[in-house]
């Protein structure tokens, strides 16, 4: 079925005063070319003024047979005959022919050395563009400027070349100084906006087996129209030469043999991309271009399509012939045109009963099929709208060209940030516009070109009343039978009954002819309709789309025209940016003529403004169809959120839309729900109003009761009224049965209500670590922000707060737990617990509890690390003195875990070496002190720490005192460094050197024993003989070597100033355990 | 036959200077310039016409006759209707390369049936008083050559160049009527240019 609105896309029509009647129309750069019938005389009209003035007048060489205007040079080119053969000539520097008297240069391609226009200023000239073959049809590239003719079975390309003025005055010296008279040529310095033009041949395909009607060119972009098949192919230039292979010859032929016996004719036939190559129409490709051999051009296959005409359906062959082949190129307003190519190529082609619309770039793919509801014999594809012509109507169909550049410009399109109706939505009539006779149609910028003829058998009658009245009557019956051809009954259709009551010159419809006479004058008429702004025509739509919101707002139509509405508004401003631009290269020789040039500056303005004016409707149009969506069935509702956030309205201004009426049943849409929810659990950063808050509370207790707990958990919705919401919550716990998280939340409202007994009590309902658990599952009960990603920052909640002052167990349980679970990064842990102001305190009990349950390597060293330094900043901070007055750590409470509870439960702290005891005071010091020296102690003490480092932190610690010695001690025995720990420790503290040698010499540095320790202590003792706590040491060392040498080593080991009295029990020790081993 | 439409084209030869530009200047627009540019290449100009009740769009080619502009102009000789072979009577040159031009005409035009093409001859600037060619010596020439048409113009004074004209649109219709003249429909071809053609100006 094929949507069929009543639109006004049409704002005023004139009649172009033309004298002889036209045989061909074409137009292009403001400009309107007539040839009258059989002619040999071009007119030119200026559409783009009131009335459409004429500009000009001149002659063809022959009589013409086709025409078009290249935008790109300014140029016409057409296929001309004379005497019955056939010319293709190019018309350029056309503007200067004002007076139809000057003279006119002739020349060939490729002869660019001009007489009087270089001399005596700007003179019109026709480019001879001589061909082997009979032209056949032309067509201009709109992105180069580019010629490509087809012949009978070849296609010749044609580079346009614009000439550069110095190396034109270069050869125009050489033809003054061998000039004869040249006492005359006192040159004039030619016009510096003349348009030297001239065409290069660079490329040539061979395609023998073919019959082109038309062709098109576009970039790259060759497309060729047979009767009954398009072929599209791709031109890409290309610095080696390769060699093309007509391979899809040899293919075929295996082909047609395999089919050899069924005779099988090509049916219907879509070959997409490189598959294309199967189609059998071989092509060969023939570089002709001279430029240092660069122009060397390979070829692919894009599109074939092939159709047969389908006689069951009433069809015959005359009527199943394609028409109005185009390449449409599209330009995306970050581009800047057009020294780019564009962003998208379309190709348009059309059978009489149905139009198809390809896009080629990045993969090509059928974007639409048009059914025409009658025979259609022309169509032209424009920005916003398919035009097309049956004898009797102009009609105008949607496209979906913007809804293609859109995803290519953006590639968030299709998120849940930003949406764009589908390419593939079906397209719809906006307008059918009666006219009496068509025959031709083109189409100029927002001016639409239409050439009508009466029939001889039409009698017009002369009054102008009754004509109106039978006109309307007419009207009416031939949409109806439009309709009923489509499957649409209008009858049954109550929007249509009235669509088609409605006068169809509405009130848009402005007629402005200079002269009303001269329909009536002769049988045919050159009309220039004028389009609205796309703007208008929004608005037109969005004022339809209300009528349908009144009447059945979940309508499909309502949704659609919508989106039609976005999709011109987006195809107007991929347009506007860059429209600027285009202007001032393809118009240049328009522009310098032209003697009304508004400053340009005025003309930037204007267009942003207009810009500005229309992301104001598109941002209108989004929240329209987010309200659809959010309205509408489950299905796509999920699209009301990004039409919502494209639409720049505020929650509250989405939540006032969505508002019920008081009166009406109706509830909340998915899609309405959806967006709320992603935006209270996806969008941190906003806060709602109380009232707003509440409303949201009010929703979700009405439609998803369920989510309560997650909504309140929002930080947006900190606002909310608790008192209200806890009545709510106790009555969803009354329903619902009582749950943990509801609990939670139902604490966390007495919390606001500043209810702390109330507070306390529900806290308790339930155990510690259920509670712990639904952190888990809903982690913004503690932290708000930061939860989509590090941008945000992360704050603490008011429970959180509360916590950390009444249950700080609880809270660091819940914090390792979140960062177990990945709710909750090291970094953002530490920011809580630096606003809770808890850095030294629970911070660290956290740390340290992370020691304990966490599994990560690179997590335990960061922690490790941490601890080590915070350890020796409380040793630093704290004295060792009792009385103290302490100004960094105005602890208030003990840590969680003390030193003796982390070595036994948490395997990072190791217990403390036996030899520490000995170095460690009992009682000289703060507890706070001696909890942290005991910790760094463990942890140094323990397997995974990496002594290596926290050496540079350990510096920070004078071995004056006792305490910080045995650290150093530590370090020094756990990087391995024995003798020198030895000495000191035998300097410092003596009487500990056995307990540290039974713990630390052993098995590989038993050796020690005799190697350091037995010299050392020799030494020492005969240095200071009454030092009872050496000599002590002194025998227990003998004791342990006598136990581990052999006695003749043992011998070796005496000094020789040794009594030989002290050490001999020793040696007879060792000599008895040896015996008896 | 009468619903063909009149499209005449008539194409001006001659040795560079003999005053084809001025002839064309005085006919279309009535003006006359002494100190003109040679021609480079070729250029037309159009004028509306009725002759003997035909409506006419006569369109007048004029060509460059300097020799090094050669192969400008030939490629626009193909379609002529009708040739004004051009000379100067105060140049005796201008006058012997008529027959010169005569063969390139007919040769890159491509003229089936040479015998029958008309051929007006143009004997320019005869307010000259030192003529080198004699009224006599021209006429003789046009009756040898295929019984052409003779004119005696002055592109200065005016004198002959609208009937000359005129009588070349006569002769074109004229012929149009007896026969179903054709000139051949291929289309112009490049890169023939024979070494034949003799030199005109030097
Ligand atoms: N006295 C006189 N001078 C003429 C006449 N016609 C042309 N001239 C002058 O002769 C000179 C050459 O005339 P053009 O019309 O430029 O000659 P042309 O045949 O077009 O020459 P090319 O363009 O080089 O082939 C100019 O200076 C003219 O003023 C004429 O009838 N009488
Ligand atoms: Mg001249």
């Amino acid at each position: 079925m094929v949507h069929v609105y009543n639109c006004h896309p049409f704002a005023s029509q004139q009649i172009v005063q033309v004298e002889q009647e036209p045989g061909l129309v074409c137009c292009g750069g403001g400009a309107l070319f007539v040839v009258a019938t059989g002619g040999c005389k071009v007119e030119a009209y200026n559409v783009e003024q009131e009335g459409c003035p004429f500009i000009c007048r001149f002659a063809t060489m022959g009589t013409v047979k086709s025409i078009q205007h290249s935008k790109m040079g300014d140029y016409l080119v057409t296929i001309e005959e004379k005497n019955s053969a056939t010319y293709l000539r190019a018309y350029t520097n056309w503007r200067h022919q004002a007076e139809g008297k000057a003279r006119v240069g002739v020349r060939l391609l490729g002869h660019l050395l001009r007489g009087a226009s270089v001399r005596g200023g700007v003179q019109m000239e026709i480019i001879e563009i001589p061909l082997s073959k009979r032209p056949v049809a032309v067509a201009c590239c709109p992105v180069t400027g580019d010629l490509l003719v087809g012949c009978e079975d070849t296609l010749v390309l044609f580079a346009l070349r614009r000439q550069n003025q110095q190396s034109l005055n270069q050869s125009q010296q050489i033809l003054q100084s061998t000039s004869q008279n040249s006492s005359q040529n006192q040159a004039q310095s030619p016009s510096p906006n003349q348009n030297f033009l001239d065409f290069e041949r660079s490329v040539i395909l061979h395609l023998p087996k073919i019959e082109p009607k038309q062709v098109a060119l576009c970039g790259g972009y060759v497309a060729v129209q047979m009767e009954l098949e398009v072929l599209v192919l791709k031109l890409d230039a290309s610095s080696d030469p390769k060699t093309q292979e007509e391979s899809s010859d040899t293919k075929k032929t295996d082909h047609i043999d395999d089919q050899a016996d069924f005779m099988v004719l090509p049916r219907h036939q879509e070959l997409l991309g490189d598959v294309a190559k199967d189609c059998d129409i071989p092509v060969s490709i023939e570089n002709t271009g001279l430029e240092d051999g660069k122009g060397q051009y390979t070829l692919s296959y894009v599109l074939f399509r092939r159709f047969t005409p389908d006689f069951f359906q009433g069809c015959s062959v005359e009527e199943t012939q394609l028409h109005s082949l185009q390449l449409y190129p599209l330009y995306t307003s970050n581009q800047s045109v057009p020294l780019e190519e564009p962003a998208c190529v379309f190709c348009f082609f059309s059978l009489p009963n149905a139009g198809y619309l390809y896009s080629l770039k990045g993969g090509v793919e059928l974007l639409s099929t048009y059914q025409y509801p009658e025979k259609v014999l022309k169509a032209v594809l424009t920005d916003h709208l398919l035009h097309v012509i049956t004898k009797s109507a102009l009609q105008c169909f949607t496209v979906r060209c913007a809804a293609v550049a859109a995803r290519i410009v953006d590639p968030y399109i299709d998120t849940t940030m930003k949406a764009c109706p589908p390419c593939s939505m079906e397209v719809c009539a906006l307008r059918i516009q009666l006219f009496i006779g068509l025959r031709s149609v083109c189409v100029d910028g927002s001016h639409v070109i239409l050439l009508s003829v009466a029939d001889t058998e039409t009698p017009e009658e002369p009054e102008r009343t009754p004509q109106r009245r039978r006109l309307k009557l007419k009207e009416h019956t031939l949409l109806t039978g439009i309709f009923l051809a489509v499957g649409i009954d209008p009858a049954t259709t109550p929007a249509l009954e009235s669509f088609l009551s409605r006068p169809f010159l509405g009130r848009k419809w402005t007629i402005s002819s200079p002269k009303e006479t001269s329909p009536a004058g002769h049988g045919w008429n050159l009309y220039v309709v004028d389009s609205v702004s796309p703007l208008t025509l929004y608005q037109e739509m969005v004022e339809y789309s209300e009528r349908y919101a009144e009447t059945n707002p979940q309508a499909q139509s309502l949704r659609h025209l919508l989106s039609e509405a976005h999709l011109f508004l987006r195809a107007s401003l991929l347009r506007t940016e860059p429209s600027e631009q285009p202007r001032n290269i393809e118009g240049e020789a328009a522009e310098t003529l032209q003697t009304d040039t508004d400053a340009p500056a005025e003309r930037q303005t204007a267009a942003q403004t207009d810009r500005q004016e229309v992301e104001e409707a598109l941002r209108h149009n989004c929240a329209q169809l987010g309200d659809c969506f959010s309205r509408g069935s489950q299905k796509d509702c999920h699209l009301a959120l990004p039409y919502y956030r494209m639409s720049g309205l505020s929650v509250t201004e989405v939540m006032a839309r969505n508002r019920p009426l008081p009166s009406s049943p109706h509830t909340y849409g998915p899609g309405f729900l959806f967006y709320l929810k992603h935006f209270l659990f996806e969008e941190t950063e906003q806060t709602l109003s109380q009232e707003a808050a509440d409303d949201v509370i009010d929703i979700f207790s009405q439609s998803e009761p369920s989510q309560l707990v997650s909504v309140c958990a929002s930080p947006s919705m900190i606002n909310l009224s608790p008192a209200k919401t806890l009545q709510i919550l106790i009555h969803q716990e009354d329903t619902c049965g009582v749950s943990v998280l509801l609990t939670i939340t139902m604490a966390t409202m007495m919390l606001c209500l500043d209810d702390l007994p109330q507070y306390t009590q529900l806290m308790e309902r339930h155990a510690e670590m259920l509670l712990v658990y639904r952190f888990i599952e809903e982690p913004r009960l503690l932290l708000h922000g930061g939860v989509g990603g590090r941008h945000t920052h992360i704050r603490p909640t008011r429970l959180t707060r509360q916590l950390a002052k009444s249950q700080p167990g609880l809270l660091v349980a819940a914090m390792v737990a979140l960062h177990e679970n990945s709710k909750v990064q090291l970094e953002q842990a530490d920011h809580i617990f630096k606003e809770l102001g808890c850095e030294n305190c629970l911070q660290v009990d956290f740390w340290e509890a992370m020691l304990m349950a966490s599994s990560q390597e690179a997590v335990i060293q960061e922690l490790l690390f941490r601890l080590v330094s915070i350890y020796i900043d409380r040793l630093t901070n704290t004295t060792s003195d009792t009385h103290l007055n302490e100004p960094h750590t105005p602890s208030r409470r003990r840590p969680l875990k003390s030193a003796d509870d982390l070595i036994n439960s948490c395997s990072h702290y190791g217990a403390l070496y036996p030899w520490l005891t000995v170095l460690n005071p009992a009682h000289t010091t703060s507890s706070q002190h001696q909890e942290a020296l005991y910790k760094l102690q463990s942890l140094l003490c323990g397997p995974s720490l990496s002594v290596g480092s926290v050496v540079p932190l350990m510096e920070r610690l004078s071995e004056e005192t006792l305490w910080g010695f045995s650290l150093h001690l530590l370090c020094s025995t756990r990087r391995g460094q024995y003798d020198r720990s030895i000495e000191k420790l035998l300097d410092r503290c003596p009487q500990a050197i056995i307990a540290y040698a039974n713990h630390q010499l052993q098995d590989t540095h038993m050796i020690l024993w005799w190697q350091k320790l037995l010299p050392e202590l020799c030494n020492r003792t005969r240095a200071a003989s009454d030092n009872s706590i050496l000599l002590a040491a002194l025998k227990e060392t003998l004791v342990v070597v006598a136990m581990e040498m052999s006695p003749t080593d043992f011998l070796e080991l005496i000094p020789d100033d040794g009594t030989a009295s002290y050490f001999l029990p020793y040696l007879l020790t060792c000599s008895q355990r040896h015996l008896m081993a | 036959m009468t619903t063909k439409t009149s499209l005449l084209k008539v194409i001006l030869l001659g040795d560079g200077g003999v005053g084809k530009s001025s002839i064309m200047n005085r006919y279309v627009t009535n003006k006359f310039d002494a100190h003109l540019f040679h021609t480079i290449g070729v250029e037309f100009l159009n004028k509306e016409l009725e002759v003997d009740g035909h409506q006419v769009t006569l369109q007048i080619w004029d060509t460059a006759g300097q020799e090094r502009f050669r192969s400008l102009r030939t490629p626009f000789y193909r379609g002529s209707d009708c040739c004004l072979l051009t000379f100067s009577v105060d140049d005796s040159q201008s006058f012997l390369n008529l027959g010169n031009w005569k063969k390139e005409f007919i040769y890159y035009a491509d003229v089936k049936e040479p015998e029958k093409f008309p051929f007006v001859v143009l004997g320019n600037k005869v307010d000259v008083t030192e003529r080198q060619v004699s009224t006599e010596e021209a006429q003789q020439w046009c009756q040898e050559n295929g019984n052409f048409p003779y004119y005696e113009t002055s592109a200065k004074d005016a004198t002959n160049v609208a009937v000359a004209f005129d009588e070349a649109v006569r002769r074109v219709l004229a012929l149009e009527e007896r026969t179903d003249h054709l000139i051949p429909t291929d289309t112009v071809k490049l890169h023939r240019k024979p070494r034949s053609a003799t030199s005109c100006c030097s």
